[in-house]
């Protein structure tokens, strides 16, 4: 079952999850058949069964996951990556929190109102994922195109389980995602995220900071407790689903270096020199 | 065709146990549309109501957290058997964390028209995984008692056609391609969704109600049933406890 999401931490063996293989099982599949059925051609893709309707038809595109808290520079990597890989003759499609046509918008409001309990959340960031899912990166993938995800099912079940909701539950709901064929995890210490964050808009948002947990007054002391507890449940899926993690603390540029050299080596791409163009200069700071 | 009937995941067991730590009671009325499932539990309200007692009525309806979501993806058609399955669990998150959870913890008898088994039948109707499922609502307390109301496919059926001037696309299960015409795709997946009941009435220990006995004798069946299974003293007006 090296296949599967892990339980549990206390159930982690310590063995990497196999790296996902390509199958070209062209059996279709009738959309009101039962997902039992197309569950072993595609198997290897999704870490447990896949979503009913979805087709095994091959996805000859790439998934490459970028996780990291706000202000380890996933945005900005995002940006000089795509521009990169466009420039390399690769067409890329992006994905993120919240960006659902279905309810990304309606997340947005719920956060904004402070009502909203945590599995009700969970269970919206959950629609939104599966959303984009099934109307964006499998279409993109199937296309051939490159996916390249602003934050992915890690992100989300390590925000819910600090809050107390068990990993058994996170890791059953997303067991029909799709696995990444790379996830780069760029880890930066508590202190200079919040540094950065708070140089990019002069406020800490509530939710970064965990305020929802009530875990101190101080927002700063709040920020750091917060971001330190969800990155304890990254350690702890960066060693069960391969993460390669790059120092985030590094500068743009050697970050940048650092991921493109993976990412050629994945899409067998020869040269991995890039220079970003005077719209992305800015970002090479 | 794969079975509702699941082994119960972990996680749900947990929530098993600690739903007999709250004083209160949760009664529930399953059945597909036009097995009169609606019109019996009213009816026990009112018994309720009329008698004093410490109860909410709770039914499945979009919360107003959700509601614009819903509205959207159902209009336009944007759902998916997954997304339909999650924004209606989302939904009823919502319910169960801001309503029914605290109205249990604090004492009342919450009466619920349709709950999690809903999603059971209907969802695992539209091809998502039964053990998916289990576990998505494995977050909700398990009822004291069930009832399943059931009534032949024809009769059900027959009920909500003849009184709906159109009946929805969702509703009616459009979305799953069975056929192009709307009586006849509702009547399929309705058919689906009473075999989906049927294997639960065991595992999950359903009070299997006959929904063709008339209403005022099964109502009579119901409320004997509650008093056989629900501790009624505790959520009696005060005045008849002295006694």
């Amino acid at each position: 079952m090296t296949d599967s999401l892990p339980e549990s931490p206390a159930g982690s063996n310590g063995q990497p999850p196999k790296p996902a293989k390509k199958r070209a099982g062209k059996a279709r599949v009738k959309r009101n058949e039962k997902p039992a059925d197309s569950a072993s051609a595609s198997a290897s893709r999704f870490y447990g069964t896949p979503m009913p309707g979805v087709t095994t038809e091959e996805l000859s595109g790439s998934l490459i996951v970028i996780e990291g808290t706000d202000g380890s520079g996933r945005s900005t990597q995002i940006s000089l990556l795509t521009e990169w890989l466009e420039s390399e003759g690769f067409a890329v499609q992006t994905m993120g929190l919240r960006r659902s046509f279905l309810v990304g918008e309606d997340i947005d409001a719920l956060l904004a109102e402070n009502a909203v309990t945590r599995m009700t959340l969970a269970l919206m960031y959950g629609t939104d994922f599966f959303d984009q899912l099934e109307r964006r990166i499998l279409p993109a993938l199937r296309s051939g195109l490159i996916v390249l995800a602003d934050r992915y099912i890690f992100t989300l079940i390590a925000r819910s389980a600090v809050r107390g909701i068990s990993r058994d539950y996170l890791h059953g709901l997303y067991e029909m995602a799709l696995r990444p064929d790379l996830t780069f995890w760029l880890s930066v210490r508590p202190e200079i995220a919040f540094d950065r964050e708070f140089k990019k808009s002069h406020s800490i948002s509530y939710w970064e900071s965990g305020r929802d947990l009530s875990l101190s007054n101080d927002l700063f002391q709040s920020f750091i407790r917060y971001q330190s507890m969800v990155q304890k449940e990254f350690e702890y899926l960066s060693k069960r689903h391969d993460f390669v993690e790059i120092d985030g603390e590094r500068s743009v540029a050697e970050v940048n270096a650092a991921l493109r050299k993976r990412i050629a080596q994945q899409l067998g791409i020869r040269g991995t020199h890039y220079h970003p163009s005077n719209a992305l200069a800015h970002l090479w700071r | 065709m794969a079975s509702v009937i699941q082994s119960v995941p972990d996680s749900a067991r947990v929530a098993r146990k600690e739903s007999s730590k709250y004083p209160g009671a949760l009664v529930v009325v399953e059945g597909i549309d036009g097995s009169g499932k609606s019109t019996q539990l009213y009816l026990l309200k009112r018994w309720l109501e009329i008698g004093g007692y410490r109860i909410h009525f709770t039914e499945w309806n979009s919360s107003p957290l959700v509601k614009s979501a819903t509205r959207r993806g159902k209009q336009r058609k944007l759902l998916t058997p997954t997304t339909f399955s999650l924004l209606h669990a989302a939904d009823f998150a919502d319910r169960c964390e801001r309503q029914i959870l605290p109205l249990l913890h604090s004492g009342y008898l919450v009466l619920a028209d349709r709950y999690i088994y809903t999603a059971f039948a209907r969802d695992a109707a539209r091809g998502c995984s039964p053990h998916w499922l289990r576990n998505l609502y494995s977050f909700a307390p398990i009822p004291d008692v069930t009832f399943y109301f059931r009534a032949p496919l024809d009769v059900a059926v027959n009920r909500i056609v003849a009184g709906r001037p159109k009946l929805k696309y969702y509703e009616a299960g459009m979305d799953l391609g069975i056929s192009l015409d709307r009586a006849e795709s509702f009547r399929i997946f309705q058919d689906r969704i009473l075999n989906n009941y049927d294997q639960m009435i065991e595992t999950d220990k359903f009070v299997l109600m006959d929904g063709t006995i008339p209403v005022n004798r099964l109502q009579k069946l119901m409320r004997q049933i509650v008093g056989e299974r629900v501790n009624m003293e505790q959520f009696a007006p005060k005045k008849t406890k002295k006694k």
